[in-house]
C-alpha cells in the first residue's frame, strides 16, 4: 500500500472525535478535580462576585417590598398592556431551565455520553432559573397572599374553585411539576456525591453536613439495584415535561384571540427557543466556571462543540418558527394577523423608517440579529471551536431570547384590533429592577452552588471512564498506540493467525 | 448483633466474581459497595427484580385519575363555573392537568418510595460505618460485605476474601 502507516494513523486520529475525558485519568484523579474544590477556601474573585450577587439581591428585594406594599401599579403595566415584564421575565426564565432538563433526561435517555460531565450544572441552573421564573405570575396577580386559593385546588372558605378550564391553571401545574420533578431528579443524582464529599472532608463538621445531606448513603449493591431504576424513570418522566411545561406556557398565549398570540406552531416553537435559550445560559456559566474551577479535562472543548451544534439546530428551527408564522399571517388572509406582522414589526418598511411610528420595531430586529444572525458562526468549526466566539454569542443568544417573548407579549398587545384603545408601555424602575435583581438572585445562588456542592456528576464520570476503559480494552484498541491496526487492513492469512 | 467481615478490591470486575462465589458456596448477608453502579453485580448476589417500576406506574395512574376527579368534580359537579355557555365537564380541556398530576404524583413516589422504603434511608449510622477505611466505598475503591454467622471465627473468610483478590480486609460488629 501506498500510504505509510504513520500517514494512515493520523488520518485516523482526525477523525476520531475528541476525548470525553482528557488526559489519563482514574478515579483518584477524578475525585481530585471535582471534589476538591469544594474544600478549597473561596478565591478573591469568588468573594466579590458573591458580594456582586448579594447586591443585587438587595435589589430584588427593595423591587419586592414596594411591589407588594403598593401593588403593581408600580410596575409600567397598562391597559392595553397588562402582560409585560411580568410574564415576559416569566417565559425567559423558564425557558432557560429547559435546557437543564434536555440535558439531563432526554440526552440520558438517548445515551449520550457526553451529557455527563455537564448534566448536574444544567439540572443546577434548572431549578435556579424556575424559581426565578416562579416569581413573576405570583407578583403578577397582585396579591400574593391570595394567590394560594386563586391557583390551588384546596377546600377554602370562599367555596370556589379555580377554573381548570383555563391554560393559566395549566400553567400553575404545569410549571410546579417540573420545578418539584427538577429538584428531586437533581438530589437524587446528588445523593452518591454528597456521600463522597462526606467521605472525603477532613473536618467533623463537614463529615457530619455532608452525611446528613446524603443520608447516610452508602453505595450498596441492594440500593444501587433501585437507584439505577428510579434514576431511569426519573428522567423518563422529566422527558415529556420538557415538552409539555413549554407548550403549555405557549397555550398561555396561543388558546387567545389576539393577533400574534393565536397561532399553531407556538408549542413547538416554543420549546425549541426554551432549548435555545437554556444552551445559550448553559455556555454563558459554563465557559467561565471550567475555568475558574479547573475542569477543563472533565468538560472539554467536545461538549462545548456538542452544545454549540445543539444551539445552532435549534436556532434554524426557531428561525423556521418566525418566517412561518409571517408567511402565515399573509397567507390566512387575516388583516389583523397581517397587520401584526408585516406593519408593526416593520417587515414592509424596514427597521428604521417604521420606528418613528412604533418604538418598538427596533427590538424585532435586534431579535432577528441576535437569534439567527449571531448563531450562524456555529457553521465554522473556528465558532464553535473557540471558547471567547462561543461565550460571546451566547450572550446575545441571550438577549435576543429575552426580545423574542418582549415582541410576542408586548408588540402583539399594545396595538390589537382597535386603534382606539391602543397605548404604549413603558417599564419603570420598579420592572427593571426586578429583571436584574432575579439575574444576580440566580447568579447568588449558582456561585454558592458552585462552592458547596460537586458541580460535576463525579459518580457518573467515573462510570463512564470505566466503561470507556472497558471499551478500549474490549476492542483491543489501544489507545493510539504504534501497533494498531484496523481489522479491515489485515491481510488474510494474518486473520487467521489471529 | 451483627457481624460484618468487609473487603476492599480495587476494580469493580474482580468484586463481582468475589461475589458469585461466595454466595455459590452459601454464604449469606452479602452486599457490594461501590462509588457507581458496577456492571453484573445484581446477577452475582442474585437480586430480585425491583418493584419500582411497578409502584412508578401505580402511583403514576392513581395521579393521573385523581387530577381528572379533582377537575371534574370542582367544575362540573360541586360549582359549576359557566362560561359562554360551553359544557361544564369538557375532557379535552382536562388533559395538561391530568398529565402533570400523574407526573407529579409518580415523581414524588419514585422519590420517596425509594429513599424511606427501598433504600431504607435516612440512616446515619450503619456497621460498616465502623471501618475507617471504609470512607474510599464512595470514592475509589469497591467493598464486599459478608455477614459472620453466630460464634464463627472471621479468619477463614478473610482469607478467602484475600485469595479472591482483595486488598485491606477488615471485621466490624455493629455497636449495641
Amino acid at each position: 500500500m501506498a500510504i505509510s502507516a504513520a500517514a494512515r494513523l493520523e488520518a485516523r486520529r482526525a477523525l476520531e472525535p475528541l476525548p470525553l475525558l482528557e488526559g489519563e485519568q482514574d478515579d483518584g484523579t477524578i475525585n481530585k478535580t471535582l471534589l476538591d474544590y469544594v474544600w478549597r477556601k473561596p478565591g478573591k474573585g469568588w468573594l466579590l462576585l458573591i458580594g456582586l450577587g448579594l447586591a443585587g439581591t438587595g435589589l430584588l428585594t427593595l423591587a419586592l417590598v414596594v411591589t407588594i406594599a403598593k401593588g403593581i401599579g408600580m410596575w409600567g403595566n397598562n391597559i392595553p398592556v397588562a402582560w409585560a415584564f411580568g410574564i415576559i421575565n416569566f417565559v425567559w426564565w423558564i425557558g432557560i431551565g429547559h435546557a437543564g432538563t434536555l440535558i439531563s433526561a432526554i440526552l440520558l435517555l438517548f445515551q449520550q455520553k457526553w451529557r455527563t460531565s455537564i448534566n448536574r450544572f444544567a439540572e443546577a441552573m434548572t431549578l435556579f432559573a424556575v424559581l426565578q421564573a416562579a416569581l413573576f405570575p405570583v407578583l403578577h396577580t397582585g396579591r400574593p397572599w391570595f394567590a394560594i386559593y386563586w391557583l390551588f385546588p384546596y377546600p377554602s372558605t370562599n367555596r370556589i374553585w379555580p377554573q381548570f378550564k383555563s391554560p393559566l391553571m395549566w400553567d400553575v401545574f404545569a410549571v410546579s411539576t417540573y420545578f418539584i420533578t427538577s429538584l428531586l431528579f437533581w438530589y437524587l443524582g446528588l445523593i452518591p456525591d454528597l456521600a463522597a464529599l462526606r467521605d472525603s472532608s477532613t473536618s467533623r463538621w463537614m463529615r457530619r453536613i455532608y452525611g446528613t445531606l446524603s443520608f447516610g448513603w452508602r453505595g450498596s449493591a441492594r440500593h444501587w439495584h433501585h437507584y439505577k431504576i428510579a434514576y431511569l424513570l426519573l428522567a423518563g418522566l422529566a422527558t415529556p415535561l420538557v415538552l409539555s411545561v413549554h407548550t403549555i406556557v405557549s397555550y398561555d398565549f396561543a388558546v387567545s384571540v389576539v393577533p400574534g398570540w393565536h397561532e399553531t406552531i407556538f408549542p413547538p416553537y416554543f420549546v425549541a427557543g426554551a432549548v435555545f435559550s437554556g444552551f445559550a445560559m448553559v455556555m454563558t456559566l459554563m465557559v467561565p466556571a471550567r475555568r475558574f474551577l479547573k475542569l477543563k479535562q472533565v468538560v472539554t472543548a467536545r461538549h462545548l462543540e456538542a452544545m454549540c451544534k445543539i444551539m445552532l439546530a435549534t436556532s434554524l428551527i426557531v428561525g423556521y418558527g418566525y418566517l412561518m408564522e409571517h408567511f402565515l399571517s399573509w397567507y390566512s388572509g387575516n388583516p389583523y394577523d397581517f397587520y401584526q406582522y408585516a406593519n408593526r414589526r416593520g417587515i414592509l418598511h424596514g427597521p428604521f423608517k417604521s420606528a418613528a411610528q412604533d418604538p418598538y420595531i427596533p427590538i424585532f430586529w435586534l431579535m432577528v440579529f441576535c437569534n439567527i444572525v449571531v448563531p450562524s458562526i456555529f457553521w465554522s468549526k473556528f465558532g464553535r471551536t473557540n471558547v471567547y466566539v462561543m461565550w460571546v454569542a451566547s450572550i446575545f443568544i441571550n438577549v435576543g431570547m429575552w426580545c423574542e417573548r418582549f415582541v410576542i407579549v408586548v408588540i402583539s398587545l399594545h396595538r390589537d384590533f382597535l386603534p382606539s384603545s391602543w397605548g404604549l408601555y413603558k417599564p419603570t424602575w420598579v420592572d427593571l429592577s426586578l429583571l436584574f435583581g432575579t439575574i444576580c438572585f440566580f447568579s447568588l445562588l449558582f456561585l454558592l452552588f458552585l462552592k458547596f456542592l460537586p458541580a460535576v456528576a463525579v459518580q457518573e464520570v467515573k462510570e463512564m471512564r470505566h466503561e470507556l476503559h472497558k471499551e478500549h480494552e474490549r476492542h483491543e484498541i489501544p489507545e493510539f498506540s504504534q501497533e494498531m491496526v484496523h481489522p479491515m487492513e489485515l491481510e488474510v492469512g494474518e486473520e487467521e493467525k489471529r | 448483633m451483627k457481624r460484618l467481615v468487609l473487603a476492599e478490591f480495587a476494580e469493580p470486575e474482580p468484586l463481582v466474581e468475589a461475589a458469585r462465589k461466595l454466595r455459590e458456596s452459601g454464604r449469606e448477608g452479602l452486599d457490594a459497595y461501590s462509588p457507581y453502579p458496577i456492571h453484573g453485580i445484581d446477577e452475582a448476589l442474585q437480586l430480585p427484580r425491583s418493584k419500582v417500576p411497578l409502584v412508578a406506574l401505580i402511583a403514576g395512574l392513581a395521579g393521573a385519575t385523581g387530577g381528572y376527579v379533582l377537575q371534574w368534580w370542582t367544575n362540573a359537579i360541586d360549582y359549576e363555573i359557566n362560561v359562554a355557555n360551553r359544557p361544564p365537564h369538557a375532557w379535552p380541556t382536562n388533559i395538561p392537568v391530568t398529565f402533570e398530576s400523574g407526573v407529579l404524583v409518580c415523581v414524588l413516589t419514585i422519590f420517596f418510595g425509594s429513599l424511606f422504603y427501598f433504600f431504607g434511608l435516612p440512616r446515619t449510622y450503619h456497621p460498616v460505618f465502623e471501618a475507617e477505611a471504609f470512607r474510599s466505598a464512595s470514592l475509589d475503591k469497591f467493598w464486599i460485605s459478608a455477614e459472620l454467622r453466630e460464634g464463627e471465627e472471621p479468619g477463614d473468610l478473610e482469607r478467602a476474601l484475600r485469595e479472591l483478590g482483595a486488598g485491606r480486609v477488615t471485621h466490624v460488629k455493629e455497636e449495641d
